[in-house]
């Protein structure tokens, strides 16, 4: 299974992706827009975890623009902010949205239940 | 005078919610580093007794960015206290050198704060005296403007100058024709109570927050009035 994951704090990406890594997912990482389309454009993948603000682009914009480039990959949704108004139009636009900082066992269970869908 | 009051407190009180939101986010994304961070090296650990080889140089780069990210929560702890003490005496002796330096951080942590670089050029206090708490406000709007309305190069230079009269703040670095949209009603309120003006330069891509050396009597000392 093959995963992108997009937040501008590289140091959490980067290991967030490390992890995975050692739970035998393939996880690609980016910092940037930029970076992010770039990769989808290059690879195919299955599911992609984005953060939800980022600072030139929000993460559903980023989203839309994702999905133009692959359309069928699934998105889970990570954030910092807790409202339960944003929380709600967050998780309307993918299979779940965690809030960090958040275990990475949650984050696996929903990685394989997207997957399943 | 009590519609007025009424405006002033909305925008104040947005504006204290508006920070403490970037400073609760700010503060989530440090302990999702610290999470990841120690979950990644106890599992190296882990994997380290099985035979895999952790070497001290990979062990030292994982403790440099978990003081790292301590010190980073430490800076947004200490800005979030300093902003918190902003409202023990509305209106008093400010130094505006500390404001500015203060609201940069605080435009520092909202997400076009990081997208867009801002420069604090410091020249040395300056006192007037005025209600920190809705000059924070007022310098929040600018800055937040400032980056919004960027030129090309993506960096906006703050400094500060003062005369007998007046004291300020130097913004520069806008887009030609970017100063539509400022400033915004909220600014235009904070603007008014506080007696400041708003004075842009469109040809130099720059525009000026003036203050006086003296709130003048209004809505924000109507506020603290038995």
């Amino acid at each position: 299974m093959k995963l992108l994951l997009v937040d501008d704090e590289e140091k959490f990406v980067s290991r967030l992706a490390e992890r995975l890594e050692l739970r035998g997912f393939q996880a690609d990482w980016a910092t940037t827009i930029e970076d992010a389309l770039a990769r989808v454009s290059a690879e195919k993948y299955d599911i992609a975890v984005l953060d939800v603000k980022m600072p030139s682009m929000s993460g559903i914009d980023l989203k839309n623009r994702i999905e133009k480039i692959t359309p069928g990959i699934k998105f889970i949704f990570i954030t910092g902010h807790g409202s339960e108004k944003d929380y709600d139009t967050v998780c309307q636009e993918a299979v779940c949205c965690i809030i960090k900082p958040f275990k990475i066992e949650a984050l696996v269970e929903q990685i394989e239940q997207a997957f399943k869908r | 005078m009590e519609k007025e009051i009424g405006k002033i407190c909305a925008e104040g009180f947005t504006f204290f919610g508006k920070t403490n939101r970037l400073i609760s986010h700010e503060l989530k994304n440090i302990l999702a580093i610290i999470s990841e961070t120690m979950g990644l090296l106890d599992e190296l650990a882990e994997l380290s007794e099985n035979g895999m080889k952790l070497t001290p140089a990979r062990l030292r780069s994982m403790s440099g960015s978990l003081i790292e990210e301590v010190e980073r929560a430490n800076a947004v702890i200490r800005c979030m206290n300093t902003f918190a003490h902003s409202v023990d005496e509305f209106i008093r002796e400010v130094d505006l050198n500390e404001a500015v330096a203060l609201t940069i951080q605080l435009i520092k942590l909202n997400p076009i704060g990081k997208a867009v670089k801002i420069e604090f050029l410091e020249n040395g206090s300056h006192m007037i005296y005025t209600s920190p708490f809705f000059l924070e406000n007022l310098l929040y709007h600018a800055f937040y403007f400032a980056l919004s309305a960027a030129a090309a190069q993506k960096h906006i230079r703050v400094s500060l100058f003062a005369d007998s009269n007046n004291a300020g703040v130097e913004i520069s670095g806008i887009a030609p024709g970017g100063f539509k949209s400022f400033p915004t009603p909220p600014a235009e309120l904070l603007v008014k109570t506080l007696g400041a003006e708003i004075l842009p330069d469109s040809s130099s891509g720059k525009f000026y927050v003036v203050l006086p050396q003296k709130i003048p009597e209004g809505p924000a000392e109507a506020l603290l009035a038995e």
